[in-house]
Parts: C-alpha cells; structure tokens; sequence
C-alpha cells in the first residue's frame, strides 16, 4: 500500500460492528479525528453479511484460524521504557462448534465457481467436527447425494482466481438471463450432464425431473452473490432506537428496508399466521367472531395499559402467562399474545414486562407496514456500513485488513496513548474503542461470556404457503422443555435480496443452553425436511425442504461489565459483540453511552448541516443549490416534487 | 410530464484523479484547484432528459473509503452504473482502473453500466496513457469511454450522456422493488396507529 496512514488521530476505533461503527459515525460528525480498523477483510465484525462464496470462506477462516500461530513479537521492540504494552488477540475466538451439511445434490461439477467471486478460495469447507457430526448427524435420509457431514466445496482454486477468468464467469452470469446462452459461453466446463441440464431449466430436462424447483448445491455456488447471509439475525422495530438513529443522522438514505408482511406462531404442529393489526385480526379466518372481539379489547388495553392501573396492578407480582390467563382471552389468544406480540415466555417476564413488549409491538405497528419490523435490503451487514460511510463522509479514515498488535500505555498517566499496528507503525490518539473479540486472553481471562445458538438454513420453500411467494416472515417457536430457551426463525425471501430465487434464507437464533446443532436442530426437525431427489406424492402436505445448513455458536459479550477485563487504562473503552436481542436497541445505547464519555456534551449523530452534502472552499453556491440536490425524501414523490428538485443550475432544464 | 428514472451512480478510481471534480463540473459546472480529498461530500444529483425519460443521477463518491481499499459492498448496492475515472497523466492509476473493475464485477450488480473517463486531458502535453489503450480496454469489457477534463469542460456532460444511452429501458415488469421502504424523516410523523 503506498499510502501511509497518518500518525496521529483524536479516536481510533478497532472493529467495524455496528456499535463501533455508530461510535466512529458519531465522533467524526463531531468533529473528531477518527481512525477505523478492522483486522478482517470486510466490514461488520460478527454483524456481517456474506454472499455464499464469502460465508464459505468465513468458515474455512475460522478453521484455519485455530492453528496460526502467534507470529513475531518485533513491536515489544517498540516499546519504551516507560510504556506498557496491552497485546491484542490475534485470533478470533467467537465462533465455536461449527457445523456444515449440505442436502441439495451436489453435481460432480469441479469447478464451479460463484461469479465474480473474488480472492475466494474454495477448498472444502469441513465441519469443526466433522466426523463428529457425520456420525451423529440426526436428519438422515435414504438417498444417497445428501452429504450430512462437511459439504466438500469444489475443491482447490488458485488462493486469487485468475482474474480473466472471473471476468468471464461474470460475463456469463451477466447474459445469463437467457438461459440458453449460457452453456456455450460458459468458461465453467460443465462436464456432469445433470449440469447441463441445469442450464435449460425447462426444455431438455430429463426425465427424472419432471418437477420444476430443483435446486442443485452447484446452482446455489453459482447465484452465490445472491445471498447477503447474515452472521447475527435481528430486525429493525418501527420504533426503535435504530430507525430513530438512522433517520436523526439522515444515515437512512444509505440503506433500503423491507417490511416483515408476517408474524407466525407454530402451534401444534402447525404454523399459523398470528393475527396482529386492526386489519389482521377482523380478516383473520382462523378467528371467531368473539375472539376477534377479545383479542381487540385486550390489545386496545395495553396500547395505554398504564391508564388503568385497576386493570393491572393486582397481578403486578405474577407471570406475563399467568395474567393473560386472568383476562377474557381463549387460549388461543393467549399464545397468540405471549409469544407472537410479547414474544417472551411462559416464566420469563412478569405482568408488566409482558405489557410493555405488548405496548411497544402495538406501538411499532402501522409505521411502515403490517406489522413492527423492518429488514434492512442485503442485510443486517448493511447498517455497520451506512455508519461507516457516514464517518468517512465527515473525514474518518478506513482501513480493512489492519491489525493493531498491542495498545501502549503511558505508565506514569496508566492512560492509553498509542496503537502499533501490523506495519510496526505508532499511531497516537487521545481515546481508543475496541471491540470485545480483540482483546486477547489476558485481558478477558476473568469474563464470562453467554453465547448464542444459529443456525443458517437454505430452503426451497416458505414454512407457510401463501398466496406470495415473497413473504418476510418471523416465528417464535417456544422451548418445549424448561430451562431451554424460545427460537427466533426468520424466514427471508429473495426479494430481501440476501438469497437466490426460488429459494428461502432461513436464520434461527437462540440463547445457547447446548451447541447451536443441539440447541436449534430440534425445532429445524420440526419446521423442515431434508431434501430429497425423489419426488413426494402429496406435495400440499409437504414441508419446506432444507437444502442447506449451517451451525454455529457466537460468543455474547453484550453483558459483560467493562470491569471483568483486567488493567484497562479509562480511555480504552469496549464495544461489545452482538447480542440475542431481537432488535438492535442494545447497540444504539452502548454506542451512544460510550460517545458521551468521549464527547461529552456534545449532541449525537445530529442531522447533517443542511446543505449537507458538500463542503467546498471559497465555494459560491447558493445553499438552494445544494439544498436542492440533496436526495429527496423518497416518500412517494410525485413527478411534479421531483421536477422541483432538480438543480436549478441545471442546463438541462 | 416525462417519467423521472433514478439512477444510482458511483464514482471509482484511485485517489486524486479527479471524482469529485468530475461530478462537482457535472452537477454544479463548477471547478476547485484546491479541493480537499473528498470530505464532506457523499452524494449530488442531476437530473438530464434522455429520450421520454429523464434520468436523474444520484452520483454516490467514495468518500475517501477507497484510498486503503476499503469501500463497503454497500457502496455498490443498486447501482445503474459506475464511472471509474483514471488520470491520463498517470499509468499507475490506468493500471489500477482495472483493479476496480474487477472489484465492481465482484461486488457490483450484474448489468452495471461502466463508463471510464481518461481525467485531466488537458495535460496531453504529459500524457502517459494513449487514448488507444483506454479505447481497447473499454472495448474488452464493453464500457462507455471518454476522455475528459473537470477543469475545462470537456466531455464531462458527454460522459453521463453515454451513461445514459446505456441505460436499459425500464422494463414494464420488472417490480423487484416493489415494498421497498425508504427511512426518512417523512415519516416521523403520522405514523398512523393499527389497534
């Protein structure tokens, strides 16, 4: 890299996760310096979001990761003698117990590759434990193609794919569209006939095909850059600190949301559609006319719940589940409302945390939709980079792939005063925020962490058939037995823009009890089928197929008090990693906590200073100008709006 | 009344060749010797008509995320197209061009509309880049090329015409954005209540 970076900052933040990334967004608006690092080769930490290709990757890094050894030491060198050095970790240790299984048959295809996958090795991805896992696998099916244990990934690329190569590969992906173009112009020689048959979808396939739908592991390679697959699943409540963040920052003109169009239950066996604004519930065929009634009384009530305190305060010192039982609701609407609308559980939270989660679900509703949630376009991965732009747009520096060896501290003040990062370079700042995973075992060797259960699966179609193939869906599927606790499914859609046509991205994510497999196979088994090559008479009966999944545990460091690490100077602050949350508030109120002791006083991530976009010197432009050709507000914006918005300088007009 | 069309533009190219001077000559025909690496700016627009249509160009900069190649996939999320600049007076950054067209078939939508524009033309006095290299190039990976000059004037607003004429028309069915929310202030208030 030419470059050099500079040597001296006000902030330097370690790690891209949203938190950090909020903090980096807020301090460079303000005025601050900012130096933004991440060891890795993409943005979000545990927050990202990765196509097929780059999540096949992540895998094999976290593989591979547990046998790098711990290279030179040459900064010590680096150290005066009145300094102290903090060594930072130089592996991350958040990702345990993964677990690969791949369903969809896999075409003897070498070399297949995802277009335009770049720097992308694909060697076989094996499970942590992978024989393990092989053994016990507990989906098992007759059919010979499925592959429980570790997918082998084709096999061995050149570590860069030649760089002609992939642009043909794009080339192709590009005419793609018309189907029957693509095997001549392929570069990817198709030697399995099944591959070719692949290509023309209707046409030529053979016989034992008759079914349209049939989606190959080679397929799901090749539209890899279809999926944006998320490492932590979370949604955006209407109301939420996020969306009041995004949209005080004006960072919301960087990302695209997506409404969820469904809440589901599953209930005896069944999924079900809950019923939950006004519309919903007099629609609701699943309803009787009383319950409607019921369950509209009920919600109107804890729309404004503290208004009639007799209504409440006597079961104030019982369970959410117990009261419920108390009010005129069939048990119907009980489980409607205990795991759909307040999504707790039977035990977990009191009368009054019950009616809170109620209050805020109902709050949330009809902001932008049908129900409370919003799903960032391409991802959860997304929100980390809109703030990071927004702190490049006021001046912060970014680097990717840039590991910072060790923190010094100035043993006379015990403050922090420099990084040295991997070039032995000396950056010196005032505060310095770091992300949970990088400190290394040391600094953490009294913390405690939770962890969370995921899991990631590719399926063929939606858990409840609708008159929408494109349906965002979230369902709580509560613990069966006690002390295990509820799963989150959510199910996205392809126009999310995280998964390939035809097919459903599915995130299950719980509080961890076991392993991930463990954890959340359980409710996989009762949701999904594996895939099977053979067609299956009754389809209308038939579950959604699995064509994909992935296991994993995620360290939680959410709860960890800043006092649990040892010896950190005060103007080292942490960031932690995800949570299990459902929604991002934790996120927001760390990162703005941590920007008040930074910057006290001063506001956070305020609107940008309208004109806004552009900062010239000796600059003549009439602020209507550039006031003017800020983007408009995207609400629906007739045609006559957007000719005012035009540039009056324009000469086009 | 003819039928606005948003299209999401994004600048590439290495540092100093001259982006933000490009769009600020587009979008404002204004020209800054001392323009500051590109802070502060994150996107302009401008509107131009092009056949029944009027295409108006969100141009997105790189903010600088470039300079130790870090942009953020989002940076090309939905674009329409890209201008990859280089300076004519620097083979480096030629050289480079290439690198990020590579970056953009990785990360970029598939029918992105690339345009490369030869900066600063003019220097030819100390051109280091024959047009027929940008030309053949160009040709290889199907783009739009042009040599321009931020500071002069020239072919800045020929550029974008070329984009523009590469723009697929809109096709009647394509609804893959249909239900997409934007966030905004708008929609602070109201906000209206479902129970």
């Amino acid at each position: 890299m030419a470059e050099n970076l500079p040597s001296e900052f006000d902030v330097i933040v370690i790690g891209t996760g949203l938190p950090e990334s909020i903090i980096a967004a807020a301090c460079s608006r303000s005025g601050q310096r900012v130096l933004h690092v991440d060891s890795r080769s993409y943005y979000g930490g545990n927050w990202a979001s990765f196509s097929f290709s780059g999540l096949l990757s992540w895998l094999k890094e976290h593989q591979e990761n547990s046998n790098i050894l711990s290279e030179c030491s040459a900064w010590q060198e680096k150290i005066l003698e009145n300094e102290e050095a903090i060594a930072l970790s130089r592996r991350d240790k958040t990702i345990q117990h993964v677990e690969v299984f791949c369903y969809a048959s896999q075409d003897l295809d070498e070399d297949v590759e995802e277009a335009g996958a770049l720097q992308k090795n694909h060697a076989s991805v094996t499970s942590a434990k992978s024989t393990e896992a092989a053994d016990s696998a507990c989906l098992p099916t007759e059919d010979e193609s499925l592959s429980t244990a570790s997918c082998e990934i084709p096999t061995e690329q050149t570590p860069r794919s030649d760089p002609k190569n992939a642009l043909e590969v794009n080339d192709v992906e590009a005419t793609g569209e018309k189907e029957n173009r693509r095997d001549d112009k392929t570069c990817v020689p198709s030697t399995s006939e099944e591959e070719t048959s692949e290509n023309v979808p209707i046409a030529e396939d053979t016989a034992e095909q008759p079914k349209k739908n049939r989606i190959t592991y080679s397929q799901i390679i090749k539209e890899g850059r279809r999926f944006n697959i998320d490492l932590v699943s979370k949604l955006l409540y209407s109301r939420g600190l996020l969306i009041d963040l995004l949209i005080k920052s004006n960072v919301s003109r960087y990302a695209e949301f997506k409404n969820i169009t469904r809440i589901l239950a599953f209930r005896e066996g069944r999924v079900e559609q809950v019923p939950c604004s006004r519309a919903d519930v007099f629609n609701s065929k699943q309803l009787t006319m009383v319950e409607k009634r019921m369950l509209m009384k009920f919600l109107t009530f804890c729309m404004d719940y503290e208004e009639y305190p007799d209504e409440y305060k006597a079961y104030e010192e019982i369970s959410f589940s117990e009261y419920l039982k108390t009010q005129k609701l069939t048990p119907n609407l009980q489980y409607f409302v205990l795991h759909s609308i307040a999504m707790t559980s039977e035990t977990a939270s009191s009368t009054i945390d019950g009616l809170k989660a109620t209050q805020n679900f109902l709050h949330c509703l009809g902001r932008y939709g049908n129900t409370p949630f919003l799903f960032p376009l391409y991802g959860q991965g997304e929100l980390p980079q809109c703030f990071c732009r927004m702190c490049a747009v006021f001046g912060g520096i970014y680097c990717l792939r840039h590991s910072v060896q060790c923190l010094v501290v100035d043993k006379e003040s015990g403050k922090c005063k420099a990084i040295i990062d991997h070039f032995g370079q000396r950056i010196i700042a005032k505060h310095f925020i770091v992300e949970d995973s990088y400190f290394s075992e040391n600094t953490c060797s009294r913390v405690q962490y939770r962890q969370i259960s995921r899991a990631v699966l590719v399926t063929d179609k939606s858990v409840l058939k609708s008159n929408s193939d494109q349906q965002i869906s979230i369902l709580t599927v509560p613990a069966d037995e006690p002390g295990a606790f509820a799963v989150r499914v959510i199910e996205l859609c392809s126009s999310t823009m995280t998964c390939m046509k035809g097919t459903y991205l599915v995130h299950l994510t719980c509080t961890s009890s076991k392993t991930a497999r463990e954890d959340l196979e359980p409710v996989v088994q009762k949701l999904f089928t594996p895939y099977t090559e053979t067609e299956i008479e009754n389809e209308e009966v038939e579950k959604p197929r699995l064509l994909w999944a992935l296991y994993f545990n995620m360290r939680d460091s959410s709860d960890v008090s800043r006092n649990s690490y040892n010896d950190l100077p005060s103007n080292v602050y942490v960031c932690s990693g995800p949570d299990c949350g459902l929604g991002n508030d934790n996120a927001v109120k760390q990162a703005e906590a941590l920007f008040q002791q930074i910057c006290p006083k001063e506001d956070f991530c305020p609107p940008p200073p309208n004109p806004e976009d552009i900062i010239l010197e000796g600059d003549s432009l009439q602020p209507e100008a550039l006031e003017s050709s800020a983007i408009p507000e995207a609400s629906s914006e007739t045609p006559k709006e957007s000719a005012n918005l035009g540039n009056p300088e324009e000469p086009s007009e | 009344m003819m039928a606005i069309r948003e299209l999401k533009v994004c600048l590439l190219g290495d540092t100093g060749v001259g982006k933000s001077s490009i769009v600020c000559r587009f979008v404002q025909d204004h020209f800054d010797h001392n323009i500051s690496p590109t802070i502060g700016a994150s996107f302009m627009t401008k509107t131009v008509p092009c056949g029944n249509e009027l295409h108006k160009f969100l141009i997105w900069d790189t903010a600088g995320q470039e300079r130790f190649h870090s942009l953020a996939p989002m940076y090309y999320r939905g674009s329409a197209a890209a201008v990859i600049v280089y300076d004519i007076t620097k083979q480096d950054s030629f050289h480079t061009l290439k690198k990020w067209v590579k970056e953009l078939k990785e990360h970029g939508p598939e029918n992105i509309v690339m345009a490369i524009a030869g900066n600063k033309c003019d220097l030819s006095d100390i051109r280091e880049v024959p047009l027929k290299d940008a030309k053949e190039y160009a040709e290889s990976i199907g783009a739009v090329v042009v040599e321009t000059s931020a500071k002069n004037a020239i072919n800045i607003e020929e550029l974008f015409q070329g984009i523009s004429r590469q723009i697929p028309p809109l096709d009647p069915h394509e609804n893959g954005k249909n239900g997409t929310i934007h966030v905004t202030q708008s929609h602070l208030q109201g906000g209206r209540r479902c129970c």
